[in-house]
C-alpha cells in the first residue's frame, strides 16, 4: 500500500475517533474514548512471543512455554495498566493569553485526576507539525502543560484535536485519548508592521498630540522595546547610563479617533491591520482612543489594557471579508 | 542497565553451551561492548566480526547442525549486538532478543538452575522496559533498579499469571509436534545403543536422576527390577552394537505368567528413542514400538520429560522357538579374538555335552567363586575376554556381561548382552522409585531350549548389592556428588535429598510433563474422563476471560481511594445514588443532607448524624494519634458501612405502626 492511501485510511480512521466534534470542556477519560494499540516494538515482543510459544508447544516444552506465557501476560497487564494511566484523567480548561495572529499561541492546559496512580510523563501532542513533545505531568491531583498553537488568522481558534498519550509501563503498547476543547480562544489581528503614526485625525487631536510631544516632561522611565527612537531622553540617559524614555503628560482628555474609514483605499485586512497597530501605538503613547469600525457601536474613548482588549476582540470579531 | 538485563539472559544459556564457545561469546560480549562504547562501530567492521563469529563458532561445533549450534549462534548474535546498540530501539530489540535466550536455554536443559535463571532474566528484561519507557516518555524518574520498579513489574507478572496459568493448562496442546525436534548433537551420558568394555565409568559416576517409577498396585522385589534398556547383540571384538535392522521387527512371542506390575515410568530427556521398561513389556505403549528382542524405541526422540504407563510381568516363555537367522546372530563372534575363551567354552561343552544349562551354571559358579568387582579397572586390551577372565578376574557389569556372552556363545549358547538399569532407591515422601544414571547396568540372556531367553545376571552373582540396593550407602547423596562435602552425615543429607528430589518430581509432574495427553484428561478429578477438542478450547476461552476480568479487577482496584473514612463516604455515596439520592460533586456534605431531607424526611434523621460525624472527623480531626481517636475513626468508618438507605418512604413502614 502507498504512503498516500495509507494516509488517507488513517485519516478515515481519525475522523472515527472520539470526540468526533469540539466539545466543551471539562472532558472526562473514561474507557470509551481511550485507546490502545501495541507500539511497534509491543508487535515485535508479541512476534517474538509468538515463535517461542509455537516452538515451545511444537517440543513440548513446558518451561519455556510457561515462560512465553508469562512475559505475554505480564505484556497484556501493561495495557491495561497504559490505559488505567489515563482512565478518568478530566481535561479541566484550557486558557491562553491571546496574542497577534501569527505568534505562536501558548496555551495551558489544565487536567485533573485521583491520585494514586502514577500519571507522569503523559504526552501531549497534535497532529499538525512536528513538535517536541510536550510532556504532562500529574503531581498530586492536578497538572498542566503547555501547548503551543500555530496561529494564522485573526478571529476565534479552533483548537485543534489534542492527543493525550502514554507508553508507559513497558513501552509495548500506547494508551491515547483525543481531547478537543471548544474553548473560546481569540486571536487577535497582526498589527501591520511598520505602520504610519497615529491619525493627526481633528483639530484637537493634533493639538494634543503637538502638546505630547512637547517639552511638558512628566517623568523619565527605563527604555522599553517598541519605544519610538524620538522618544528618548539622550541627554538624561547618558547621564544614567541607562536609556531613558520621556513619559508624558496624560494626554489632555483630547482622544485619537482611530476610525475605520481613515483607512480607505487599503485592503481589507489590511486595514484591520493598520488599525490594530493604531491600537498598540496609541496604547504605548498613553493616549486616550476610540475605534469606530464598521457595524459597532463606538468604542471608547478610554486606554488601558481593558479597552485595548475590547477593541482588539472587535477587530479580531470582524467579519472576514 | 540494557546491557545487564541483555547479560543475565545470556547466562544461562552460556552455562549450557559447551565450554569453549561460551567462553568465546562471553568475550565477544565483552569485547563489543568496550569497542562501541563511545561511537559505534563502523557497520563493515561489524559485519566482518558477526561473519567471523559465526565461522567461528560453526568450527567449534564441529558443523554438526542441531540445537546446540543453533542455541550457540543466538548466543553469538546476542553477544554481537550491543555493538549497534545506541539508540531506543536498538535497546529494545536487543531486549527482546535476549529474552530467547532463556527460551532457548530451557530446550536444551529444564533443571532448576535454569528455570532460575530465566526468570531472573525475564524480570530484569521487564524491569529495564519499564525504565526504557520511562526515558521515552521524558520522565527518568526513579533510580533504575528500584522496589518501585520492582514491585511494578511484579505487578504486571502477578495480573498476567492467571491468564498465563490458564493458557498453560488449557491452551490446546499439540499431540504430534509440527516439526521435527533437532536433536542435541552433544550427547548426555545415558544409556546408548552401544557398550565398549570399560568406557561405562562416567555413566556410573552421575548421580542423576535417570527415572523415576510410580507402581500401582504391587512392586517387584528390588532384585527383580531390571529396567530393560537396548539389547547388544553384535560384537566386533571391542564394542558390542544394537543392530539397526531390530527396530522393523516385531515382538517375539512371550508366554508371561499371570502377575504381572502396572506402573508408570518417568523418563528424564536423553534426546534418544531408546526406553526402558520393566522385564518384560506386555505390550509397547502408546508411541512406542517394541522390537523383537523386546528393546522399547519411541517414535520421536525424548527431548523433553516423558511418561509412559506400562504394564510388566516377569516371562514363563520368552521366544521359545526362535528364528534360525536370530539363533544364528545370537552365536557369531568375531573371528581371531578371545582364543583362550573359546578354549575354554570347547571345553566346557565337550563335557558338558547336550545340557546348556550345566554351562551355564557352570560358568556362573567360576563367577562367583572367583571373580570380584571393582570399578577400577586397566585398559582393555585385544582379547577383552580372555583378558578379563583368566588374568584380572575384577570389573564391573560391563566386564561381566561382555565376557559372559562371548564364553556362552563360544560354547555354542545364544546369548546377548541387555543393558539398562537395576535397582532403584525408593523416596518414600513422593512413594516412588527413583533410578539414577549410576544404576545403570549390564547384564546378560542366555537361550535354553525349551524355555527361551533367560535373564543371566554374573555380576549380581559377585556383588549382589551393586544391583540390589541394599546398602544405605546406596542413597541418593552417599556417593558422587556429595562424598565430598565429607563429614556431613548421611542421615542428614538422605532426608534432604529425598525431600528436593521429591519436589523435583512435583515440579516433573505438574509442569515438565504436562502434554497434550494429560491435558485431555485435566478434568479427571471432576468425573470428566476426556474432553474433546471443542470442548477443550472452550473450557479454555471461558478460563481466559475470567482471567482477563480478573486482571482488569486487579489493575482497577489500585485506584480505589486510600483514605479507608473517605472509601466508605464514597461508598456511603453510591448506596444513595442507587436510589437515586446521590451526593452531586459540587454539593458539600451539608447541601447535600438539606437536600435529602427535602425530598426524603424519613432519611434525613440518620444522614445528617453520619454526615456530620465525617465532617468532623474530615476536617476538624486533624492528626489522628491517640489509641482512643483511631477507635473512635474505627467505629465510623463500621457506622458507615453498615448504612443502608431505606428504598421507600412508606410510611407504614415507619417503626412502631404496625398492620
Amino acid at each position: 500500500m502507498s504512503s498516500n492511501a495509507f494516509r488517507h485510511l488513517h485519516d478515515r480512521m481519525l475522523r472515527w475517533a472520539r470526540p468526533r466534534t469540539p466539545e466543551p470542556l471539562p472532558a472526562v477519560f473514561d474507557r470509551r474514548r481511550i485507546y490502545v494499540l501495541p507500539t511497534r516494538f509491543g508487535l515485535f515482543y508479541s512476534m517474538l512471543l509468538a515463535v517461542m510459544g509455537l516452538g515451545a508447544l511444537n517440543y513440548n516444552n513446558n518451561p519455556a512455554l510457561l515462560l512465553a506465557l508469562l512475559l505475554a501476560g505480564a505484556g497484556l497487564a501493561s495495557l491495561i495498566a497504559a490505559q488505567l494511566q489515563l482512565s478518568q484523567l478530566e481535561v479541566v480548561a484550557i486558557d491562553a493569553e491571546p496574542v497577534a495572529a501569527g505568534t505562536p499561541l501558548r496555551a495551558r492546559l489544565h487536567v485533573r485526576a485521583a491520585p494514586g496512580r502514577i500519571r507522569r510523563g503523559l504526552r501531549v501532542d497534535m497532529r499538525s507539525g512536528r513538535h517536541d513533545a510536550i510532556i504532562l505531568n500529574l503531581s498530586g491531583d492536578r497538572g498542566e502543560a503547555d501547548v503551543e498553537l500555530a496561529t494564522e488568522h485573526r478571529g476565534w481558534l479552533d483548537i485543534p484535536r489534542l492527543r493525550i498519550s502514554t507508553t508507559r509501563p513497558l513501552g509495548l503498547a500506547r494508551a491515547w485519548a483525543y481531547v478537543w476543547p471548544q474553548a473560546p480562544l481569540l486571536v487577535y489581528p497582526a498589527p501591520e508592521p511598520d505602520g504610519p503614526p497615529l491619525p493627526e485625525g481633528r483639530g484637537e487631536a493634533a493639538q494634543s498630540r503637538l502638546k505630547s510631544s512637547g517639552e511638558d516632561v512628566h517623568h523619565l522611565r527605563a527604555w522599553r522595546a517598541g519605544d519610538a527612537r524620538r522618544a528618548i531622553a539622550w541627554k538624561a540617559s547618558a547621564r544614567r547610563d541607562q536609556l531613558l524614555v520621556r513619559e508624558y503628560e496624560q494626554p489632555l482628555g483630547v482622544e485619537v479617533v482611530l476610525d475605520w474609514r481613515a483607512t480607505a483605499g487599503l485592503p481589507y485586512e489590511s486595514r484591520i491591520a493598520r488599525l490594530a497597530h493604531w491600537i498598540d501605538l496609541a496604547e504605548r503613547e498613553r493616549r486616550r482612543y476610540r475605534l469606530a469600525a464598521p457595524g459597532q457601536p463606538g468604542l471608547g474613548p478610554d486606554h488601558g489594557p481593558r479597552h485595548r482588549h475590547a477593541c482588539l476582540r472587535a477587530l479580531a470579531l470582524m467579519p472576514h471579508g | 542497565m540494557v546491557l545487564a538485563s541483555a547479560a543475565l539472559c545470556l547466562l544461562p544459556l552460556l552455562l549450557q553451551l559447551p565450554m569453549r564457545i561460551a567462553v568465546l561469546v562471553a568475550m565477544t560480549a565483552v569485547l563489543m561492548t568496550t569497542l562501541s562504547w563511545r561511537r559505534p562501530l563502523p557497520g563493515l567492521l561489524r559485519l566482518l566480526l558477526v561473519l567471523s563469529l559465526i565461522v567461528a563458532v560453526l568450527v567449534m561445533s564441529g558443523f554438526s547442525i542441531g540445537r546446540d549450534t543453533g542455541c550457540a549462534l543466538l548466543a553469538a548474535m546476542i553477544a554481537a549486538k550491543p555493538a549497534e546498540t545506541h539508540r531506543l530501539r536498538d535497546a529494545r530489540s536487543l531486549l527482546g532478543f535476549s529474552l530467547f535466550a532463556p527460551f532457548a536455554t530451557f530446550l536444551l536443559d529444564q533443571g532448576p538452575l535454569s528455570l532460575a535463571f530465566g526468570l531472573l532474566a525475564s524480570v530484569a528484561v521487564l524491569v529495564t522496559l519499564q525504565q526504557l519507557a520511562d526515558l521515552e516518555a521524558g520522565d527518568p524518574g526513579t533510580p533504575a533498579i528500584s522496589w518501585r520498579r520492582l514491585a511494578g513489574v511484579g505487578r504486571l507478572l502477578l495480573v498476567g499469571l492467571p491468564l498465563a496459568l490458564a493458557a498453560f493448562w488449557l491452551f490446546p496442546r499439540l499431540a504430534s509436534p509440527l516439526w521435527g525436534v533437532p536433536e542435541r548433537t552433544v550427547a548426555r551420558p545415558g544409556l546408548s545403543d552401544s557398550m565398549r568394555p570399560g568406557e561405562w565409568i562416567d555413566l556410573m559416576a552421575d548421580d542423576t536422576p535417570a527415572l523415576r517409577v510410580k507402581f500401582f498396585g504391587p512392586t517387584p522385589p528390588t532384585s527383580q527390577m531390571y529396567w530393560r534398556g537396548p539389547v547388544l547383540w553384535d560384537f566386533d571384538g571391542r564394542e558390542w552394537t544394537q543392530p539397526r535392522w531390530l527396530q522393523g521387527t516385531p515382538p517375539a512371542r512371550v508366554e508371561s505368567r499371570a502377575a504381572g506390575w502396572d506402573y508408570e515410568i518417568e523418563i528424564e530427556p536423553t534426546d534418544r528413542q531408546l526406553l526402558v521398561s520393566l522385564d518384560l513389556l506386555r505390550t509397547a505403549p502408546d508411541g512406542s514400538r517394541l522390537a523383537v528382542d523386546h528393546s522399547l524405541f519411541s517414535h520421536r526422540p525424548l527431548t523433553s520429560l516423558t511418561r509412559w504407563r506400562m504394564q510388566s510381568a516377569p516371562p514363563a516363555h520368552y521366544d521359545a522357538d526362535i528364528y534360525r537367522t536370530l539363533r544364528q546372530r545370537a552365536l557369531s563372534l568375531p573371528e581371531g579374538y578371545n582364543p583362550r575363551t573359546q578354549a575354554l567354552a570347547r571345553q566346557w561343552r565337550e563335557e558338558a555335552g547336550d545340557d546348556d544349562a550345566a554351562i551355564v551354571q557352570r560358568a556362573m559358579d567360576w563367577i562367583t567363586r572367583e571373580f570380584a568387582y571393582t570399578l577400577s579397572t586397566p585398559l582393555p586390551g585385544r582379547h577383552t575376554a580372555d583378558e578379563f577372565l583368566f588374568d584380572h578376574k575384577e570389573g564391573f557389569c560391563e566386564h561381566f556381561s561382555s565376557a559372559f556372552v562371548v564364553l556362552m556363545r563360544s560354547a555354542g549358547i545364544p546369548a546377548r548382552v541387555v543393558t539398562g538399569y537395576t535397582g532403584g532407591y525408593y523416596n518414600r515422601l513422593g512413594s516412588y522409585w527413583l533410578v539414577r544414571r549410576s544404576d545403570a547396568h549390564a547384564w546378560a540372556e542366555v537361550w535354553l531350549p525349551g524355555r527361551g531367553w533367560v535373564r543371566t545376571d554374573p555380576t549380581a552373582a559377585v556383588a549382589p548389592e551393586r544391583i540390589y540396593d541394599t546398602l544405605a550407602d546406596r542413597a541418593p547423596g552417599a556417593g558422587g556428588l556429595l562424598a565430598a562435602w565429607g563429614n556431613v552425615p548421611p542421615g542428614l543429607i538422605t532426608p534432604v535429598l529425598e525431600f528436593t528430589d521429591w519436589m523435583r518430581h512435583g515440579w516433573n509432574d505438574f509442569v515438565l510433563g504436562f502434554d497434550a495427553e494429560r491435558q485431555r484428561h485435566i478434568l479427571r478429578p471432576f468425573g470428566i474422563d476426556r474432553l474433546q477438542p471443542a470442548q477443550m478450547i472452550g473450557l479454555f476461552a471461558l478460563a481466559a476471560a475470567f482471567a482477563l476480568l480478573w486482571m482488569a479487577w486487579l489493575s482497577r482496584r489500585s485506584e480505589r481511594e486510600r483514605d479507608p473514612l473517605l472509601r466508605a463516604w464514597h461508598r456511603l455515596g453510591r448506596r444513595y445514588a442507587r436510589l437515586g439520592l446521590g451526593r452531586e460533586p459540587h454539593e458539600t456534605a451539608g447541601d447535600w443532607v438539606a437536600r435529602i431531607a427535602r425530598i426524603r424526611p424519613d432519611l434525613e434523621p440518620a444522614l445528617s448524624e453520619l454526615s456530620h460525624r465525617f465532617t468532623e472527623w474530615r476536617y476538624a480531626g486533624g492528626q489522628i494519634t491517640g489509641q482512643q481517636e483511631q477507635a473512635g475513626l474505627q467505629a465510623l468508618i463500621r457506622t458507615l458501612r453498615r448504612h443502608r438507605p431505606a428504598r421507600s418512604s412508606n410510611p407504614a413502614r415507619i417503626p412502631g405502626e404496625r398492620r
